[in-house]
């Protein structure tokens, strides 16, 4: 990469730690650390859930997928509207309006400690090693980029991140989250741009070629629960996959927990609900514009460089038979795809349409046994979706643009693990050491062990990133592990804001809830993920509503037993 | 006897009901762009 562009991205880091320092200023109190004296306006707080949620997986993989898959992944966001409605007008004035740090804190207030305790253990649990993962992913992807090791592309994103979290608390998470938001527009804006005016093509006849290859397909109305994206996945297993996530995870409460008032904390979620959906759709039909740009623009044959040049060091002649045969080919498919674009006369283009499918397939045949090739090679499977839009804008993309967008990278990175740190934080604190081992102390004291345990989780999530090859198995298992119990813990905070349901009631249905969903995804794995969310909240309320019907009509047979003991 | 609303009430009904009709009004022209784009371009 060229220096000015690697002094651009040293500038951003510089400033994102030296802004958080500044802010720790306003952080002397557990209430300021943690929910910033519930002091920040609406669209402080709208931006950073935006950009917590937008990692930077999201960033690169994203736009990967449009170019490799199409649009369809849109249904996937289908729900989200629906869900920031709902969580306006039910949980978020509970949660505001309570007082409290931590979602799992309002449990104990409605039910009782055990339930509290066992919903943050998952939370610390899952979100500790998913932690690990969001550095890794994006860590892995860079040092393939340029060619570093590994553990600098992690301390890279990691270090900075922990230093600013850990000295300014939410306030400077949420604030660093509103300049990395503008910044990530800023990288994907300039993308469009360049595709624009260097694509040989005219918008309408790019979307041509790109119809051609189905990646405009949007919907698919399939009620089919093998399928995660189709239009019903999207809009019911979507909702509650939403509800989940924005009205549960610690990681997006303590976000609107901070909100100046609960109409604050409502409009940051709306924001959410306006735009979600329409910069999705931008991210991926970016994808799309890539994907036509290299129909005319040779792209590299394996965009991971590392994987490149691993096989071209073990297997090169194979591979430069493979890459004669890829170049060949590619010639042809930019002839056919030129004449899908100029094609007026029907006929014409039906005869060019299938010419140039046929290219298409064959280029996607060579693609996969490059592929194979490089797995073959370096024994790791060959997530090439990731590399897509890295290797575009490094090589496609003016000196300084670049630049940016390595910086709009990271930017998304830091985001989302400034969050789940604070949160993870957050929830170590206030659910488990102020709770069960040091009730009464000072809020210095908390504000201390606070700031440490911001450190602890900053550093194990490097330490699994940096060892995320070797994990790689037991990062999978934890992460599917968590998605066991997203469903079901939302079914818990469904339960708190029934009336007379008990506290058994809700414990006894979320362990129920997390069986049932463990029992679908190893018996019957071929149910899409999203619908495993309906399954444990449903799961969860039915046997919550029965246990506590039990419960509440044991309570008023004790007591009119008591009543008839006390009239004798 | 049924009891009217108290206005502060009413207000955030109607403003929830606005907000609803405004959130669903711009998924629905997002989605009329994703329909536009799959008719025009995919089939």
């Amino acid at each position: 990469m060229h220096w000015i562009n690697w002094v651009i991205v040293v500038v951003y880091v510089l400033y994102v730690v030296i802004d958080g320092v500044r802010r720790s200023k306003d952080t002397d109190s557990l209430a300021g650390f943690f929910v910033a004296n519930k002091s920040l306006s609406w669209w402080v707080v709208g931006l950073s859930v935006m950009a917590t949620q937008l990692s930077a997986i999201t960033m690169i993989g994203t736009p990967g997928q449009g170019a490799t898959d199409g649009i369809r992944f849109i249904q996937f966001y289908f729900g989200l509207p629906i869900a920031m409605v709902i969580l306006g007008v039910t949980l978020v004035p509970f949660l505001h309006g309570s007082g409290v740090y931590t979602a799992y804190e309002f449990l104990e207030r409605r039910f009782d400690a055990k339930t509290r305790s066992l919903t943050a253990f998952l939370f610390l649990l899952s979100r500790g090693m998913s932690a690990g993962t969001i550095i890794a992913a994006p860590g892995v992807v860079l040092s393939a980029i340029f060619g570093i090791p590994l553990v600098w592309a992690v301390a890279l994103i990691g270090l900075p991140t922990v230093l600013y979290t850990m000295l300014g608390g939410v306030q400077a998470v949420a604030w660093a989250d509103v300049k990395q938001m503008f910044l990530i527009m800023f990288a994907f804006l300039a993308i469009v741009i360049v595709l624009i005016v260097q694509m040989p093509v005219s918008p309408d006849e790019a979307l041509r070629i790109a119809g051609a290859t189905g990646r405009l397909q949007a919907f698919d109305f399939s009620f089919d629960l093998t399928e995660t994206y189709t239009f019903w996945g999207g809009i019911i297993g979507g909702t509650f996959l939403m509800l989940s996530y924005f009205g549960t995870d610690q990681s997006q409460v303590q976000r609107y927990l901070s909100a100046r008032s609960v109409d604050q904390a409502r409009s940051s979620l709306l924001m959410s609900a306006y735009w979600k959906i329409p910069l999705q759709l931008l991210v991926l039909l970016v994808g799309v514009g890539v994907f036509v740009y290299y129909q005319f623009v040779r792209p590299p044959l394996l965009y991971n460089p590392a994987h490149e040049a691993a096989v071209v060091d073990v297997r090169g002649e194979d591979y430069a038979v493979l890459q004669g045969r890829y170049e060949e080919v590619f010639t042809l498919r930019s002839n056919a795809a030129l004449e899908v674009a100029d094609a007026t006369d029907q006929a014409v283009g039906s005869t060019a349409m299938q010419s140039f499918l046929q290219r298409e397939a064959e280029i996607e045949g060579i693609r996969v046994e490059a592929l194979a090739m490089a797995e073959e090679v370096t024994g790791e499977p060959s997530r090439d979706v990731n590399y897509i839009i890295p290797r575009f804008a490094l090589s496609e993309l003016p000196i300084g643009l670049a630049g940016l967008f390595i910086a709009g990278v990271l930017a998304a990175a830091m985001s989302s693990i400034s969050a789940e740190l604070n949160s993870l934080a957050t929830t170590s604190i206030i659910d488990f050491y102020r709770r069960w081992v040091k009730p009464e102390a000072t809020d210095a004291h908390y504000l201390l062990v606070s700031k440490g345990a911001t450190a602890f989780w900053g550093i194990f999530a490097c330490v699994v990133a940096t060892y995320a090859a070797t994990l790689g198995s037991l990062i999978e298992v934890v992460n599917r592990f968590g998605s066991f119990f997203y469903g079901s813990i939302l079914g818990v905070f469904i339960l708190a804001m029934i009336p007379r349901t008990t506290g058994r009631g809700s414990f006894f249905g979320l362990i129920a809830g997390m069986s049932l969903v463990a029992f679908v995804n190893f018996r019957i794995p071929e149910v899409a993920f999203l619908w495993h969310n309906v399954i444990g909240a449903v799961t969860v309320v039915m046997v919550g509503l029965l246990l506590s019907a039990t419960d509440t009509k044991g309570a008023v047979e004790g007591r009119s037993t008591r009543g008839a003991n006390a009239a004798g | 006897m049924s009891q009217e609303p108290t206005p502060t009430r009413a207000e955030a009904r109607a403003k929830f009901r606005r907000t609803l009709v405004q959130v669903l009004l711009v998924q629905l022209i997002a989605i009329a762009a994703l329909a536009f784009l799959q008719i025009r371009y995919g089939l």
